[in-house]
């Protein structure tokens, strides 16, 4: 749920008009899209990435985009199911993507883009019984977060990327994702967007706030109005974060640690409601002063009430990352490697990243989109600096046995165990 | 065709019957024996189940650990199911007995509400109940609530939630048994000088309401003389001023039927409903809907989440079964005067 986008009622569209104010660029990304187009041959087929020389950033000139190997053609659809508000939209006709719209006109496609996905268990729920009986699920790309990619890699429910059809991607894909521990060689999950969990905070009520520890302090300010995310991985990382543990190497005692903080706060009376991304609302209503937070909710939260604030903890904040994947048996999974790639191009991403203002994976993107947009490095939550990126951890991978224990721990939690 | 037919007068009611049965085969009795085989599982989604009569263990293991939701489920079940009943009879007799020529109308505005999504009906009670909405921030504003004052996340935001959402389920089943009570009966009750009930229905009223608001004081956790009191005192005034003898000897048995029917589609979906405990409530206030969908989703803990349901399911027919033969359905369906 960490994916979630701005609630149902967001109109994220608000920011990119009151940053923006034109559409010129918009235009502009198109005429230069439509030049990338290059011709040389074919990519080199390399079974693992090598760490690519880091893209020149700024430079408008386009991306290392190969034409795929002449074999194969793309095939006349493809689909993809994915999140709500996660890519680009037409101002004048919420049905139109931009960037979509030239990955078609580039390869003769149509794309059946469904924002279908609401949570991962719940989408997972509805293809693991074709995955499990060797069938195609009807998605060529599923846009699902980290530890979901990793359950469908242990299952061994996704494609293997063929990496000659996707240049742009294993040069422009940003170090820091590359050969994680669940998907070394980067063979299975291309990361399509990043967002961070911190603290979202009513500062006229709370004061300004500094440490992950207020969510377990009893203060009258925030007493009873405290939330927590029912996001198993955020809501254990942020607390082991505030018990000096390391989220990105989570055991057993850790989590049994975090839980323990995390019930006497309940059992205080500290906490309101555990919750996904409805906390959001909670924060507007002033329901909740003090919440764990995703920052795709707060981006538009702090426009909408004045005294919110999002704030990546002293000690540390989560990073979480949804990521494009083909399942097993997928019927276009040559053009699904197309449409992965076609992200990669930092021209390309940077488009997408204007309108969703998560944080890119792509090499060159930032820098484009200061290009774009200048005013967005003056806004710590859709383009954070550097300091606050570098305090960002993503939560470890867990084996069966131990998600199973978490999930079962944190149930309790949830007030159903 | 119709020459078929009569010459095999005996299949005709098998054949009418066949949709309905092979609907319920398809989706009912078929996935409930699925669930069945889920329930006897062990092991895991990555490593594989397996089947094995050994796991009832299953069963015994969901219940030892799960059996609190259940009351609590039973609980705010029980109590929504009261407070629809509480609010849907004086509703139905209005609409049967005084609804006139308005009487259409006022049906179609008990139904209105299923315009709206399920959800977004639960949803907007958030915003109406909010800790400084509409409702509760004016009378913080005045001072007549405590700053800290809410009602959402709480046991009665939930049991609200059910209760509004059931609703129709209760008024249109009692709507259609009043409306067949034949006037006539109640006119020769009252010329038998079944007039007003006030000393009985003082004292009826007394403890009925009394009785009402002590356990709706248990279930959401105030204080229960407070919520005795007053249903006491409620009851007397309603039992003394509003009920007649011939409503209680007439009227209201033969609106039993209705009122059975009405409190089945009350309490059977509230005891499986997990949306309002979800959005409504709170850590403290989760049913057993939610447990199940956790188990089931999150935690891809099938034959836990099977087993649960088969436990529901198996005590809900049984509660059904006795609620039944307390009633009487067949002499209920047949009227008893």
């Amino acid at each position: 749920m960490a994916e979630q986008e701005q609630g149902v009622l967001g109109t994220p569209v608000t920011r990119r008009r009151m940053l923006q104010g034109s559409t010129l660029a918009g235009m502009a990304a198109f005429l230069a899209a439509c030049g990338t187009s290059g011709t040389s041959p074919s990519a080199e087929p390399t079974a693992a990435p090598t760490p690519a020389p880091s893209a020149p950033p700024a430079s408008t000139a386009p991306s290392p985009t190969q034409e795929p190997t002449p074999a194969q053609t793309p095939s006349a659809e493809l689909n993809w199911a994915n999140w709500t508000y996660y890519i680009d939209v037409d101002e004048n006709d919420p049905n139109k993507h931009p960037t979509l719209d030239r990955f078609k006109a580039k390869y003769g496609t149509t794309v059946n883009y469904q924002e279908i996905v609401d949570d991962n268990d719940t989408f997972f729920g509805g293809i693991k019984d074709a995955l499990s009986g060797g069938q195609d699920t009807g998605w060529d790309i599923v846009t699902l977060t980290d530890w979901m990619a990793q359950r469908l890699v242990r299952l061994g429910w996704l494609e293997k990327f063929d990496k000659a059809n996707m240049p742009a991607f294993v040069a422009n894909l940003k170090d820091t994702f590359r050969d994680r521990s669940w998907d070394p060689g980067n063979d299975y999950a291309a990361p399509w967007q990043s967002g961070m969990t911190g603290l979202g905070y009513d500062e006229t009520v709370t004061g300004p706030l500094t440490s992950v520890k207020a969510l377990y302090t009893d203060d009258p300010r925030w007493r009873g109005k405290v939330e927590y995310l029912t996001e198993m991985r955020d809501a254990l990382g942020l607390t082991m974060l505030s018990l000096g543990l390391d989220p990105a190497r989570p055991d057993r005692a850790g989590c049994d640690a975090a839980i323990a903080v995390l019930k006497d706060a309940q059992d205080a009376g500290i906490v309101r409601d555990v919750k996904g991304n409805s906390y959001a609302e909670d924060l507007k209503s002033g329901d909740a002063v003090l919440a764990m937070a995703w920052s795709g909710d707060m981006i538009q939260a702090v426009i909408e009430k004045e005294g919110l604030r999002f704030a990546i903890p002293a000690e540390g904040g989560i990073i979480w990352t949804d990521n494009n994947l083909i399942p097993k048996g997928a019927a276009h999974k040559f053009t699904a490697e197309l449409a992965i790639d076609f992200f990669y191009d930092p021209e390309n991403a940077a488009d997408v990243e204007l309108y969703v203002y998560y944080l890119s994976p792509v090499k060159g993107a930032d820098e484009v989109m200061l290009q774009k947009l200048p005013e967005i490095k003056d806004d710590p939550i859709a383009f954070p600096p550097a300091e606050v990126r570098a305090r960002l951890v993503a939560f470890g991978a867990l084996s069966e046995d131990d998600e199973k224990y978490f999930n079962d721990q944190f149930a309790s939690v949830l007030g159903v165990g | 065709m119709g020459a078929f037919l009569r010459r095999n007068r005996r299949l005709v009611p098998y054949l009418l019957l066949a949709p309905g049965l092979l609907w319920l085969l398809l989706f009912y009795v078929y996935p409930g024996f699925q669930m069945a085989i889920t329930s006897f599982w062990s092991g895991s989604l990555e490593k594989g189940f397996t089947f094995a009569l050994e796991n009832w263990t299953n069963y015994t293991a969901a219940l030892s650990r799960f059996s609190g939701y259940y009351v609590r489920s039973i609980g705010y079940s029980a109590a929504a199911t009261i407070l629809t009943f509480l609010i849907a009879y004086p509703l139905a007799y209005t609409i049967a007995f005084r609804g006139g020529r308005a009487k259409n109308l006022l049906l179609f505005l008990v139904v209105a509400p299923f315009f709206t999504s399920f959800l977004l009906r639960t949803i907007s009670w958030k915003i109406i109940l909010g800790d400084s909405g509409i409702v509760f921030g004016p009378l913080k504003d005045v001072g007549l609530l405590p700053e800290d004052f809410r009602v959402l996340a709480t046991p009665v935001a939930v049991v609200s939630g059910l209760t509004y959402d059931f609703l129709p389920f209760m008024t249109l089943p009692i709507y259609v048994a009043l409306e067949k009570v034949d006037k006539r009966l109640v006119e020769a009750a009252q010329d038998l000088y079944a007039g007003p009930w006030r000393r009985g229905g003082t004292i009826v009223g007394i403890v009925l309401g009394g009785g009402l608001g002590l356990l709706l004081g248990q279930i959401f956790g105030y204080w229960p003389p407070f919520l005795a009191v007053g249903g006491a005192v409620a009851g007397a005034i309603i039992g003394a001023l509003l009920i007649s003898e011939s409503f209680v000897r007439v009227t209201f048995p033969l609106s039993l039927p209705g009122v059975f029917a009405g409190s089945l589609l009350t309490f059977i979906p509230s005891m499986g409903d997990y949306i309002n405990a979800e959005f409504l409530g709170n850590p403290d206030t989760r049913m057993i809907g939610n447990v199940i969908q956790n188990r089931f989703l999150t935690q891809t803990d099938y034959p836990t989440a099977a087993a649960l349901s088969f436990i529901l399911m198996a005590g809900m027919l049984a509660a059904v079964a006795v609620y039944a033969r307390a009633l009487g359905t067949e002499e209920l369906t047949t009227g008893r005067v």
